[in-house]
């Protein structure tokens, strides 16, 4: 009992502090393109480039500004510029940083491989810090403290700490030295299979990079390991640390290892187009705030639409169930504010999310949805009390069967989130966020609000007993009428 | 319909007390016929009318005009090219260094036309009409995104599919697969009947309606698997029987999460679009209204039936449901004569209510069909106190 008090309380203080915290910060939903505006960048194309080099450049583009598929900012070629609109956007510099961003393709000397940053540690003194501007990689006393460099530090020149690509659960960061290299110096890249070695790649650098590789692979080869490696660093992460297997090179480079063929074909295409296939004049780029598409009383009657649906859908659960129809109303509230604060968090930080028409009613909808755990435990209910048992003794048994389906049915929509979230990209993967986000949101709310409550309820006679409105009569159950 | 178990018509209060007692499995050709026809129209639609496939997909052409001497609106712009039937066009007001300006974006139209826009964006905008510039645009979910799209599809198909195989089985996997597709088919064809532009809005209300479609199939399902613990506790059981018990027992279920889901949907098609004219609306609200009703349909009225006929084929069940068969003639027939075959004791049902079997197969577990001390070694009649179950019946008939 003092469990499902536990519970409830602390479900509901979750919220309210989520809530509160989300109040005191000042964040707020981001709205989209559609109802908000942002701001448009346009490029243009410089010196010589094809059809295709552009659709690639658009792509690449496309991916770095929606990389999480929330942020549902649109790229489009028209003619031949390239239009990026970011939504919710205000500040140019923070446009075009965001733009811009796209081509930092460094190689940087390894002088320590470290291990994760972590939580609590003691910050790094003076020297450390001292250590790492200084490029020594012997003198780090605890490295666990020393925090990655800051995407505005990280300058080719200097020596920089950043985080390996996650792979197999590991993550290695890197004290890297100064780029030796970087992507204006390639010029090509190319997957294959290589008999004997599985996959790898080739990476054609040209005469001016050529020169640079092989006196960082010199200087690199005679070292100890992991200092006999070079860190191919892709917008702030490692994304591979080949070793030097020979100091000097005279033709194009091979990278081998244990790749699979899609990791040989990712690292290809990071270092092919890590530099835009195309470059963009700089001068004659256009950075402009852009209107809403659709005014602002579409997302009012959106919403408004929206409430009324809610609250007929609340109307229907309190004629069907009852008082129960009230847990149902109070779980809605809660699933509401939690929902409210996770997209004004996500909004607001590195995710970018934005909420387009669509998105502001898919979730109005979706919180729709979500009353099926309830009807799914209170039909359960019906059935035990059916069977002769009283509503007291039925909530904990009834819960349990529930569960078990509302977990086979939310399990079934977060494989398919997964699913779509990893392997989709712009709309559709937003999608899948939203509703692994909503699922997951569902199964807590029903583990740690709904049935608590409902166990505590049913505990009272009073309540269980009242005619007409009390929780057996919602049940349909005999004890009603007593 | 078929009528209640004791010849009546069904009343709104059956549903409520969970008494209903419908016939799904039995009458399965009609809503094969009806899904049939249903699918064949929808992909006639599709592949003869095709899609009204919007801007974001197809791309088309964007006229950029600079306004001079006043400040641009967007309803303004509109109001100026609606006569030139682009009324759904995209239109954003730009302001930059260099000013404001004007984007309008809309679907590829006859170069004649292009030129009637250009001129009336050249007069809106009070410049001349090389000012204006005309581009082709391109998608925003392009190639890229659609094939990426589809491979997910795929794999999602695939995962759940593997899921539904081990939390269930395979023939639940299937069966609730073919109801998805069933769903997603008719919502298109929906579309392309109607015309309505589809946007990227309206792709994902397609995925919404999949896992809403999944979710409402997986409860019935699981109710079901329950259930098959309980095949033969009632005389003259088969397979089909245990799924219409189940159909039965998770009906209001469904009626109420279909109906609550749809409350907020409909609500949004004909209070926010119809009545407040939130146009934008449109284009997914019909696309979620569909496929919330085709969902709730097809869990009750093709995953169940074509779950319970896929597996009326296997062996075992196909053996009980003779058996079942011949136990109900000859219990009709044992009416007639009244001395004869051991189970006429039984005939006479020791539960008092009129209809025990949905209530005791609801809670299998709780109510174990009691085994009456077997007195089977003895031999002879079995003076058993229960209703005939078909697995004692078999080892009487091998004797």
């Amino acid at each position: 009992m003092r469990k499902y008090w536990a519970y409830l309380i602390g479900s509901v203080a979750v919220v309210v502090i989520a809530l509160a915290a989300t109040v005191i910060v000042g964040n707020e939903p981001v709205l989209g393109l559609d109802l908000q505006g942002g701001i448009s960048v346009r490029l243009f194309p410089a010196g010589k480039f094809s059809s295709s080099s552009l659709d690639t450049a658009k792509n690449i583009i496309d991916r770095r500004v929606n990389g999480l598929g929330v942020s549902d900012a649109e790229v489009t070629r028209e003619g031949n510029n390239i239009v990026i609109d970011l939504p919710g956007v205000k500040d140019r510099d923070k446009a075009k940083r965001l733009v811009g961003r796209t081509a930092e393709l460094n190689f940087r000397p390894v002088l320590a491989e470290l291990p994760a940053e972590q939580q609590g540690a003691p910050p790094a003194d003076d020297a450390t810090k001292a250590a790492v501007a200084a490029c020594e990689a012997t003198a780090i006393p605890n490295p666990q403290a020393l925090p990655n460099t800051a995407a505005a530090d990280d300058k080719p020149g200097a020596c920089v700490v950043l985080p390996g690509r996650k792979q197999e659960q590991r993550t290695v960061r890197y004290f890297l030295g100064p780029a030796a290299l970087t992507g204006k110096d390639t010029s090509g890249a190319k997957s294959r299979f290589i008999q004997g070695q599985g996959y790898g790649v080739d990476l054609s650098l040209k005469d001016s990079g050529r020169t640079e590789f092989n006196q960082l692979a010199q200087t690199s080869f005679p070292k100890q390991p992991p200092q006999n490696s070079v860190a191919i660093v892709l917008d702030g992460v490692v994304q591979s640390a080949p070793r030097f297997n020979e100091p000097n090179f005279p033709g194009d480079v091979t990278i081998s290892g244990s790749f699979t063929q899609g990791e040989a074909g990712d690292l290809a295409n990071i270092l092919q187009y890590g530099a835009l296939p195309v470059k963009f004049d700089e001068k004659q780029q256009t950075v402009e705030s852009v209107s809403p598409t659709l005014g602002s009383d579409q997302l009012k009657s959106g919403i408004a639409a929206g409430l009324v649906g809610l609250a007929l859908v609340a109307i229907y659960m309190l004629l069907f169930y009852r008082l129960l129809g009230v847990v149902v109303l109070l779980g809605l509230l809660l699933s509401a504010g939690a929902t409210y604060a996770l997209v004004a968090y996500l909004s607001n930080s590195g995710f970018n999310l934005t909420l387009t028409l669509a998105g502001v009613t898919g979730l109005i909808v979706s919180v729709g949805i979500t009353v099926d755990s309830y009807v799914v435990y209170f039909e359960r209910l019906k059935d035990e009390v059916r069977s002769g048992k009283t509503v007291r003794s039925s909530v904990d048994r009834g819960f349990n069967r529930a569960f078990r389906t509302i977990l086979a049915a939310d399990l079934v929509s977060l494989i398919g989130a997964g699913a779509l979230y990893v392997l989709a990209s712009g709309s559709v993967k937003g999608f899948a966020f939203f509703l692994g986000v909503s699922t997951i949101l569902d199964l807590l709310v029903s583990y740690f609000f709904m049935h608590p409550l409902v166990v505590i309820l049913a505990r009272r006679r009073q309540l269980v007993r009242v005619p007409v409105v009390g929780i057996a009569s919602g049940l349909d159950a005999k004890e009603a009428t007593a | 319909m078929s009528p209640r178990a004791d010849g009546r018509r069904h009343t709104p209060a059956d549903f409520y007390h969970e008494r209903t007692n419908f016939d799904f499995t039995g009458r399965a050709w009609r809503w094969a016929i009806l899904s049939g026809t249903a699918i064949l129209i929808a992909l006639i639609a599709i592949f003869s009318r095709g899609l009204n496939l919007g801007i974001d997909f197809e791309g088309g052409t964007s006229w950029q005009v600079p306004v001079k001497g006043k400040s641009a609106s967007v309803t303004a712009v509109r109001d100026v090219i609606r006569p030139l039937g682009l009324g759904d066009a995209k239109v954003l007001v730009l302001t930059g260094d260099s000013g404001t300006s004007v984007r309008v974006q809309s679907l590829d139209i006859q170069p004649s036309e292009e030129d009637a826009v250009t001129d009336a964006l050249a007069r809106y905008g009070g410049v001349q009409r090389t000012d204006v510039s005309v581009n082709t645009v391109g998608p925003t979910f392009g190639d890229q995104v659609r094939n990426n799209a589809v491979k997910a599809l795929i794999v999602f198909f695939g995962l759940i599919a593997i899921y539904l195989s081990i939390r269930f089985e395979w023939k639940m996997a299937g069966a609730a697969i073919v109801a998805v597709v069933h769903d997603i088919v008719i919502t298109v064809g929906v579309y392309a009947i109607t015309g309505f532009e589809v946007t990227p809005a309206t792709v994902v209300a397609f995925l919404t309606i999949l896992g809403f479609s999944l979710y409402d199939t997986v409860v019935v399902f699981d109710k079901v698997k329950e259930n098959v613990a309980t095949i033969g506790t009632v005389r003259g059981d088969s397979y089909s029987k245990m799924v219409n018990r189940s159909m039965n027992q998770v009906l209001m279920r469904s009626i109420s999460t279909s109906f609550v889901a749809v409350l907020p949907v409909a609500s949004l098609l004909f209070v926010g679009s119809g009545l407040f004219g939130a146009l934008a609306l449109r284009d997914f609200a019909l696309a979620l209204f569909v496929g919330l009703l085709t969902g709730a349909y097809s869990s009750i009225f093709v995953a169940t039936p074509l779950l319970a006929w896929w597996k009326e084929r296997e062996p075992r069940y196909q053996a009980l449901r003779e058996r079942s068969a011949a136990q109900l003639a000859r219990a009709d027939a044992s009416v007639e004569a009244p001395v004869g075959e051991p189970e006429r004791a039984e005939e006479p049902e020791p539960e008092p209510e009129p209809e025990p079997a949905p209530a005791a197969a609801g809670v299998p577990a709780a109510r174990p069909q009691p085994r009456a001390p077997s007195p089977r070694p003895t031999g002879g009649p079995q003076p058993s106190t229960r209703a005939p179950r078909p697995r004692q019946q078999r080892r009487r008939k091998r004797r």
